[in-house]
């Protein structure tokens, strides 16, 4: 058989994964309403137990810390679950059937997912723009934060994908994706409770990802502060090499079962 | 010559589920029908043909990936929005501006189904939906797998009815598999016999009822009496509830009609079968590999 070169991704696709997303409401829960009304939630019972000078910083630090919840809700959760379904009713085959490559299938969803992604961010920014007092950032402090929420939701995707390809069971793949979710909230920070006041085992479990390191200290940086960046890239090379071994695993599954 | 399959072998584990032994050509512009029970192999085929299960064997063919469209047996496309945005996105172009497309869904009736979700369509419209989006991929090999599977005889018959319609005056290379013989009576010309994973016999339609059922046979009631009036003739293998009464000749042809009509008895006389010439290939095949043995 000659090998095929394939349909490339094209504006049609990216169209029909935003559209494809858009009929999933996890993403819009977990990745829109979750992290603004949390967050606003928080921000009350901040008020009340912060003194009035420290309510801006705490603000701010609150929002830094929810901001995370939105590439992950997306990228992870969002596109976990999507895929995963896609996967377990053989969708991806149809695609390949019709001409389409996994380069050119997973490109769109990539593309798809960050421009609603981005989305989500300008409704939080602005929403909490809105609703909260916060200090403004420097320059530097808002592009870092900006790179780190994408680069975050890209590590979460690849981890979302190579989890769907492996257990290729949309009941499997949501079970495993919620624990990691609901434990990296609770481990970074996210979930009100402060890493440090954490076990030293967990702490150190907490310190191998990027969310920690911008829920817990990023706040200092925004603030025009000193921050140290090697705690922060360490655990992004953690976290971006588990997710390509599992993405490796899932690819050699695949391969194992000739599955497309 | 298409396409070539050579020794193709394919395993599921310990089970060899399709062992091909003899080089099976497929033609430019024939319609090959595959017939065989559960089990025969034929999706299996299918699927090796495409590349979506490793085998043993070889594929000779110029084709490429996108040469072949295919209707599989299950056919699954996101559950939340309109199948009309799927098709778009699947073909590549816009709907209303696709003067062929816009004919393929009226022909198929399926101009109401634009706006539904693909979880809303009904069996049949789900059929109707992939086969569009197979037509209109145009390849030069298009493979339907049992494209009627799980719908009712009414829509059956007339969704065939479409398919055979549009097919009479094109040219496209067709490779059918279906249980229902009737199907395959209208679609094929040639006819790829499978059974346990072997090919049982490959060739054209009419050469396969004449090699293994005469010239012509007369089918009437497995009965007492039926039995006593064709016991003096040929009887070849039918299914239970039924005599098959093979003809090779003219004379012997007149000879059995003669007979049937003086006794009064009921009878359809055929010359292409396909359910008998089924059983028959398969019943020679299995006596012709215990005598090699």
């Amino acid at each position: 058989m000659k090998k095929s070169s394939g349909k490339r991704c094209n504006c049609r696709m990216v169209f029909y994964e935003l559209r494809n997303i858009n009929g999933n409401l996890m993403p819009h829960f977990f990745g829109i309403i979750f992290p603004n009304i949390m967050c606003f939630l928080l921000s009350q019972t901040v008020i009340s137990q912060v003194p009035e000078a420290a309510r801006e910083t705490a603000n701010t630090s609150l929002m830094l810390s929810l901001s995370l919840v939105i590439p992950m809700s997306i990228m992870f959760l969002g596109y976990g679950a999507l895929y995963a379904q896609e996967v377990e009713r053989e969708i991806p085959l149809r695609m390949r059937l019709f001409g389409y490559g996994v380069g050119a299938e997973v490109l769109a969803k990539v593309i798809a997912h960050l421009i609603f992604m981005t989305f989500a961010l300008t409704v939080y920014g602005l929403f909490q723009g809105l609703v909260m007092d916060m200090k403004r950032p420097t320059v530097q402090a808002f592009l870092g934060w900006i790179l780190s929420l994408y680069l975050i939701g890209g590590v979460c995707l690849v981890l979302a994908h190579g989890i769907a390809g492996i257990c290729r069971k949309f009941s499997l793949t949501f079970g495993i994706d919620m624990i990691l979710y609901f434990m990296i909230m609770i481990l970074t920070g996210m979930m009100g409770i402060k890493t440090d006041q954490l076990p030293k085992g967990l702490q150190k479990c907490a310190a191998l990802l990027p969310m920690t390191h911008i829920s817990n200290d990023y706040v200092d940086f925004w603030l025009g502060g000193s921050y140290r960046f090697m705690p922060l890239l360490q655990s992004f090379l953690f976290l971006g090499a588990a997710a390509g071994i599992v993405l490796l695993i899932s690819n050699h599954t695949s391969r194992r079962q000739n599955r497309v | 010559m298409l396409l070539t399959v050579k020794q193709m072998q394919v395993n599921y584990g310990s089970q060899r589920a399709l062992d091909i032994t003899r080089p099976i050509v497929f033609g430019e512009g024939e319609r090959i029908g595959v017939i065989g029970s559960n089990g025969a192999g034929k999706s299996t085929l299918v699927k090796a043909l495409l590349g979506l299960v490793p085998y043993q064997g070889s594929v000779v063919t110029q084709l490429k990936k996108e040469d072949m469209a295919v209707h599989m047996q299950y056919n699954e496309y996101a559950q939340t929005m309109a199948v009309k945005h799927i098709m778009e996105m699947l073909l590549n172009t816009r709907i209303r501006e696709n003067r062929e497309l816009l004919d393929l869904i009226a022909f198929f009736g399926f101009e109401g189904c634009l706006n539904k979700r693909y979880r809303a369509l009904s069996g049949g419209e789900k059929q109707k939906f992939t086969i569009i989006l197979v037509m209109m991929q145009k390849a030069r090999l298009t493979i339907y797998d049992e494209v009627t599977s799980g719908l009712d005889f009414e829509t059956r018959q007339r969704l065939m009815e479409r398919l055979v319609k549009w097919y009479q005056d094109k040219e496209d290379t067709l490779l059918v598999i279906s249980h229902y013989y009737d199907e395959l009576e209208h679609l094929a010309d040639k006819l790829l016999v499978l059974d346990q994973g072997r090919v049982v016999a490959y060739g054209g339609k009419d050469e396969l009822f004449h090699t293994y059922c005469g010239r012509v046979i007369y089918v009437i009631d497995n009965q007492e009496a039926n039995r006593k009036i064709a016991a003096g003739f040929r009887l070849i293998k039918a299914p239970e509830h039924l005599l098959a009464i093979s003809a090779g000749s003219r004379e012997e042809e007149e000879k059995i009609t003669s007979v049937l009509l003086n006794n009064d008895v009921n009878f359809k006389r055929s010359h292409s079968d396909m359910e008998i010439m089924f059983m028959n290939a398969k019943e020679r095949f299995y006596q012709e590999q215990e005598g090699q043995l």
